[in-house]
């Protein structure tokens, strides 16, 4: 009988929080709380959106929203908008699997049923009747693993599953050891291994410097009068400092680093010239002189810093002034300048009246004629103009 | 559990996009709870050229609960304590205005701007905050030679 469907379902849960996603998804989608792509999205009466659990478990410790702080009940939450919950189900997320070699990739609502129904590396129930032994679904076709087998040598009862990794434990098969060549039963040859009296092995203090290497049995007469094993405490003891020394010294140069920008010091030549061994003492002198120096230079090149910081500080603050008081000026002037203008414009206005009433007094009587486009006459004359023009585009029409 | 996951996820972006005058990492990698701070002094405060080293704490409940900073180098600031456990004083890190939805960033970021502009209303130190008040030049001559003593 075929195994039904539900039987090779595998039991394996999908954590959704630990999932990992194809691209990092929009910082819309994070939960305000856990940081990661929202699941089962809620909303609170203050309109913001959180994980399902992750509200429940701030609602626990406090009656607010984690975002900006309002009163919120377990009331206050619902739903989030089903638009929110597609997007985030929608993200393509790995499978979990993926570590053991599922290279499948899938919108994250599927994950979970790709788990459970397709994915080739996740542990389902054997297909064998009967047997409650777990194994990965790719390798579930075959026969069952977990049938019990006789050993050929020790007649004893083991998993097919375990059959491989049995062969090293089976207490009637035996191998050589590498050292010694003598032949041991497998569960006790490791433990052989480990002290068999042929291996080469090197002195205990090799790491200190000696060179000496013989089989294990022979050792001991070594040590006894080894140079390096009489030292090795004390060797031990610098070592640890050293260790510490360095570590101090590289947490040193870090903090150096930090302050002092790493650039040649200009007296740095003379230095190494007069540093040569006839004269130590003065060297060491003129070194810590010269540190002395170098101090008092740097903190003289820190307030001088300083002082361009404030200069400039001070600069641009004038400079700001400076361009209130331009625009300001501007502003005086232009509104003069509007105001003149005026002025101008009202004397010529003035001007113009000034003119025309003159005009009219002036001709009097003819005044009717050079008034012209007011009198009838001169719309008559007008008038013939414009018809004659027409003609003339007539002509040139035909 | 999702505590470690959301501070794993904090470290990646701030290794990513760091603080400027501020840098951090986890003081050992087996424990995501407890990280090292070095902030350096800001420019043209009185602790410019200091390097500063604090320990940020997370609680087990992060993010619901806030985490701790505390100095490990001797300050004068009117934010943190005068102690031995030179606790500092952040508005956002008490658990009254705590929210979960702050990030370890920010709060770097407020503890360097702190170093940059002292909070006089949310002093520890109410006397180191009356002289930073009142005189501030005598509070600026403490606090730079404080810097060259331990913080260099």
């Amino acid at each position: 009988m075929p195994p039904s469907r539900s039987s090779r379902n595998s039991l394996q849960s999908v954590d959704l929080r630990a999932l990992d996603y194809l691209s990092s998804p929009s910082a819309n989608l994070l939960c305000p709380i856990c940081h990661s792509p929202l699941i089962t999205p809620v909303q609170t009466r203050c309109l913001h959106t959180f994980c399902s659990a992750c509200i429940s478990l701030s609602l626990e410790r406090s009656l607010t929203c984690p975002v900006d702080r309002k009163p919120l009940s377990h009331d206050d939450v619902t739903p989030a908008p089903i638009m929110i919950a597609n997007l985030v189900n929608d993200l393509v997320v790995l499978c979990p699997n993926r570590e053991k070699g599922c290279n499948t990739s899938c919108a994250r609502w599927l994950v979970e049923s790709h788990v459970r129904e397709d994915c080739g590396y996740a542990m389902v129930k054997c297909a064998k009747e009967g047997c409650d032994g777990m194994v990965e679904r790719r390798e579930s076709e075959g026969e069952c693993v977990h049938e019990e087998v006789e050993c050929n040598f020790c007649q004893g009862v083991v998993r097919k599953l375990d059959f491989e990794s049995h062969h090293n434990e089976c207490p009637k098969l035996s191998s050589d050891c590498r050292h010694c060549s003598e032949s041991f039963p497998n569960p006790e040859l490791p433990a052989h291994q480990l002290n068999c009296p042929a291996e080469v092995i090197d002195c205990a203090a090799s790491h200190f410097g000696c060179s000496y290497s013989s089989r294990r049995s022979e050792l001991d007469e070594h040590l006894s009068h080894c140079h390096f094993v009489a030292l090795t405490p004390i060797l031990q003891l610098h070592t640890e400092r050293i260790d510490t020394l360095e570590l101090e010294n590289k947490a040193i140069r870090q903090k150096l680093d930090l302050l002092v920008p790493p650039r040649p010091l200009p007296s740095q030549s003379s230095a190494a010239t007069s540093s040569d061994p006839t004269d130590s003492s003065a060297a060491r002198d003129m070194t810590s002189e010269m540190q002395d120096y170098t101090y008092h230079l740097y903190s003289e090149y820190e307030q001088l810093r300083s002082d361009v910081e404030r200069l400039n500080a001070q600069i641009r603050e004038l400079d700001v002034k400076q361009d209130m008081a331009r625009i300001n000026e501007g502003l005086r002037y232009n509104d003069e300048m509007t105001g003149v203008r005026a002025a101008i414009n009202g004397l010529r206005m003035q001007l113009h009246w000034l003119v025309a009433s003159r005009r009219d007094t002036v001709t009097g009587g003819g005044g009717a004629g050079a008034g012209g486009p007011r009198s009838v006459a001169g719309s008559s004359v007008s008038g013939d103009g414009r018809r004659m023009s027409d003609s003339a585009r007539q002509v040139v029409k035909l | 559990m999702a505590a470690v996951k959301r501070i794993t996820k904090e470290l990646a972006e701030f290794s990513n996009n760091p603080v400027p005058g501020v840098s951090a990492g986890l003081a050992s990698e087996e424990n995501v709870f407890k990280w090292n701070v070095i902030l350096t002094g800001p420019p043209g405060s009185p602790y410019s050229g200091g390097v500063f080293t604090l320990n940020l704490t997370l609680p087990q409940e992060y993010p619901f609960k806030p985490p701790t900073l505390n100095f490990t180098t001797k300050i004068y600031h009117p934010n943190v304590s005068n102690d031995e456990k030179g606790s500092m004083c952040l508005g956002i890190l008490r658990s009254d205005s705590w929210k979960p939805s702050c990030k370890i960033a920010q709060v770097l970021e407020m503890a360097a701007g702190l170093l940059k502009e002292p909070n006089v209303d949310d002093a520890v130190e109410t006397s180191i905050a009356d002289e930073y008040k009142n005189s501030p030049d005598s509070f600026e001559k403490t606090a730079r030679e404080w810097t060259r003593k331990y913080a260099k």
